[in-house]
């Protein structure tokens, strides 16, 4: 294993970590199903793309965008997570208001679709289906990106952002705050009944998953130079949910742990399959699509036989619970 | 807010609840005391419940006014109406099921610093006091209706009895001035029935208004200061069930509808 690889997969993961730590605000703890998750992501990712690269009169002409204004980091990846929250704003006031849950859960998969397809098709856009390329990542004016220590400095940049993602998410989902996200989520009704108002918080963390899920495409872009509608196609979404019912819903730590193991992790194995098996060559798109399969078979396992995934939920006992010595007492046996 | 004594607390004028044509609320007024304990009684289909969504703000009115310390809250949403006060439990268990029974009682309190994104992001150090403090109160709720050693069970593995239970104290966390109570002792162990019936009884005597959805008569019998009849969606009479118990036509709604 050489350093581009180590340094690719620790982006990779970064990357899915950051994504899985906010579909988990979204999706764990508050209960909005964001089957939409991915499209958060590239609106942060073509956002931190044309914030970073010059217009597209520069590089004649080959591919057409929208702006192109050259700003230095960290600028760009400040954009896309503002493009993610921004985005948020408009699609959770049309879903989050008025649809029942299961109804807001197929509108913002309609809309994934139709947003990638729209994007595919009108290319004096961002490119259409072709997509954007040779975005330059952060300080690649000043270092090579092929070098070694390019690699190092870009894994370098994305762990603050994963640590500070981390952070937030946690004071959110142990805070009174979180609990009452939690409580709406098992009870919206009753909720309101009790003060709280729903359409706000869901709006709130729907703007802030998006703000998260917008960093996560400006990181992801920055370090692959290229973004275009077949990164961000609806099924990645569905990769993220399997990470985070797999690790565990509504536990951040089971949002990394998912994170690690499906979208890293899942992908990775199949990259040691062999390309031919026993002197028989399978077509080419066999392992694509047996991924696939393996993933759907992951998320119904999962929710067949260990529905509250590796890490459960937390039960949150407050000192001086009659109980809790003897939850002590069993951590500590 | 000082509203005398002998205002009624909460008042509904004409209200009306249509679903698509059926009247399940037609023409609804009433007036609920201050500091007693009002039943809502009628045959099943009578518009109670609804009536009583209505009022909290679950169900918009079709038309009416309510008012609310003497305040028109007619257009206000259910966790404005919360906050002012005037609180609801429901029919169906509402448990918050994958919080503990504490958890289910903080989530009612109206006033910690660490109930918004901005004092959750602040962290522990600005939220933690409201907290304790918070803690020591629900503890002594759970302590007065006997489910101390249950605090950190998921209220979702919680009885019938006990979920009812968690949804007053629940309920009493907001600190209201008015219960809206629907059926808080239906599918609830004889035994818990009185517990809830004693608990109540020290309510009103705390100085709680309370308005109540109830199908045991003799219940209602021993409970409420005085009694609504409703039928059809409209009221057919009101005073203390003695005198109610005279009037032919009340009898006759019970029996046959």
């Amino acid at each position: 294993m050489n350093s581009y690889y180590a340094a690719t997969l620790l982006v990779y993961a970064g990357v899915d970590i950051i994504a899985c730590i906010a579909l988990n605000l979204q999706f764990g703890i508050s209960g909005i199903v964001n089957f939409s998750f991915i499209i958060f992501q590239a609106v942060g990712a073509y956002a931190a793309a044309v914030l970073s690269m010059p217009p597209d009169t520069a590089n004649g002409g080959y591919q057409v965008y929208v702006g192109g204004f050259q700003l230095p980091f960290p600028l760009p990846w400040i954009g896309g997570a503002l493009a993610g929250g921004l985005l948020a704003i408009p699609v959770g006031l049309v879903v989050l208001r008025k649809l029942r849950t299961d109804y807001q859960a197929i509108a913002l998969l309609v809309l994934s679709v139709i947003a990638n397809s729209v994007i595919t098709n009108a290319r004096p856009f961002l490119n259409g289906a072709a997509g954007i390329a040779q975005v330059p990542g952060p300080f690649s004016d000043q270092i090579d990106p092929l070098t070694q220590s390019y690699q190092l400095l870009y894994v370098g940049l994305t762990l603050p952002c994963v640590l500070l993602v981390w952070l937030v998410a946690s004071r959110i989902v142990n805070s009174p705050y979180g609990r009452s996200l939690r409580a709406m989520r098992d009870h919206e009704v009753a909720a309101s009944a009790l003060g709280k108002n729903p359409v706000r918080m869901k709006m709130t963390i729907f703007i802030v998953g998006g703000i998260i899920g917008g960093l996560s495409g400006a990181i992801l872009v920055g370090y692959i130079a290229v973004w275009a509608p077949s990164e961000w196609l609806y099924p990645e979404t569905i990769i993220l949910f399997a990470a985070v019912i797999v690790g565990g819903r509504a536990n951040n730590v089971g949002a990394i742990l998912g994170a690690l193991l499906v979208p890293v992790g899942f992908e990775e194995v199949t990259r040691l399959i062999p390309g031919t098996i026993a002197g028989w060559v399978p077509p080419p798109n066999l392992i694509p699509a047996m991924q696939w399969v393996a993933i759907g078979l992951l998320i119904i396992g999962f929710l067949w036989f260990r529905p509250q995934g590796v890490r459960p939920e937390p039960r949150r006992v407050f000192e001086g619970s009659p109980d809790a010595e003897e939850v002590d007492r069993v951590r500590t046996a | 807010m000082s509203a005398r004594p002998d205002e009624p607390m909460l008042v509904a004028r004409d209200v009306h609840r249509h679903f698509e044509g059926m009247r399940a609320v037609d023409g609804v007024s009433i007036d609920v005391p201050r500091g007693k304990i009002t039943g809502l009684i009628g045959p099943n289909g009578a518009g109670k419940s609804t009536f009583l969504a209505v009022l909290a703000g679950t169900l918009p009115a079709s038309a009416g006014t309510i008012t609310f310390e003497g305040q028109d809250i007619s257009r206000l949403p259910t966790y404005h109406r919360a906050r002012r006060g005037l609180v609801r439990t429901f029919q169906l268990p509402s448990e918050f099921s994958q919080l503990t029974v504490l958890e289910n009682l903080l989530v009612a309190a109206p006033d910690n610093r660490g109930d918004s994104l901005l004092g959750a992001l602040l962290g522990k150090r600005y939220w933690g006091d409201d907290e304790l403090r918070l803690v020591d109160q629900a503890r002594s709720l759970l302590k007065r209706f006997g489910m101390t050693a249950k605090e950190s069970d998921y209220a979702g593995t919680m009885s019938g009895g006990q979920k009812r239970l968690i949804e007053i104290m629940r309920a009493l966390m907001l600190r209201p001035r008015c219960l809206l109570l629907d059926e808080p002792m239906s599918g609830v162990h004889p035994r818990i029935v009185d517990e809830i019936k004693y608990y109540l009884q020290s309510l009103r005597a705390d100085g709680l208004t309370i308005l109540m959805v109830e199908h045991e008569l003799h219940l209602v019998e021993q409970l409420c200061d005085s009694v609504v009849v409703m039928a059809q969606g409209k009221v057919i009479g009101s005073g203390t069930m003695a005198a109610l118990r005279r009037q032919q036509e009340i009898v006759d709604a019970y029996l046959v509808g």
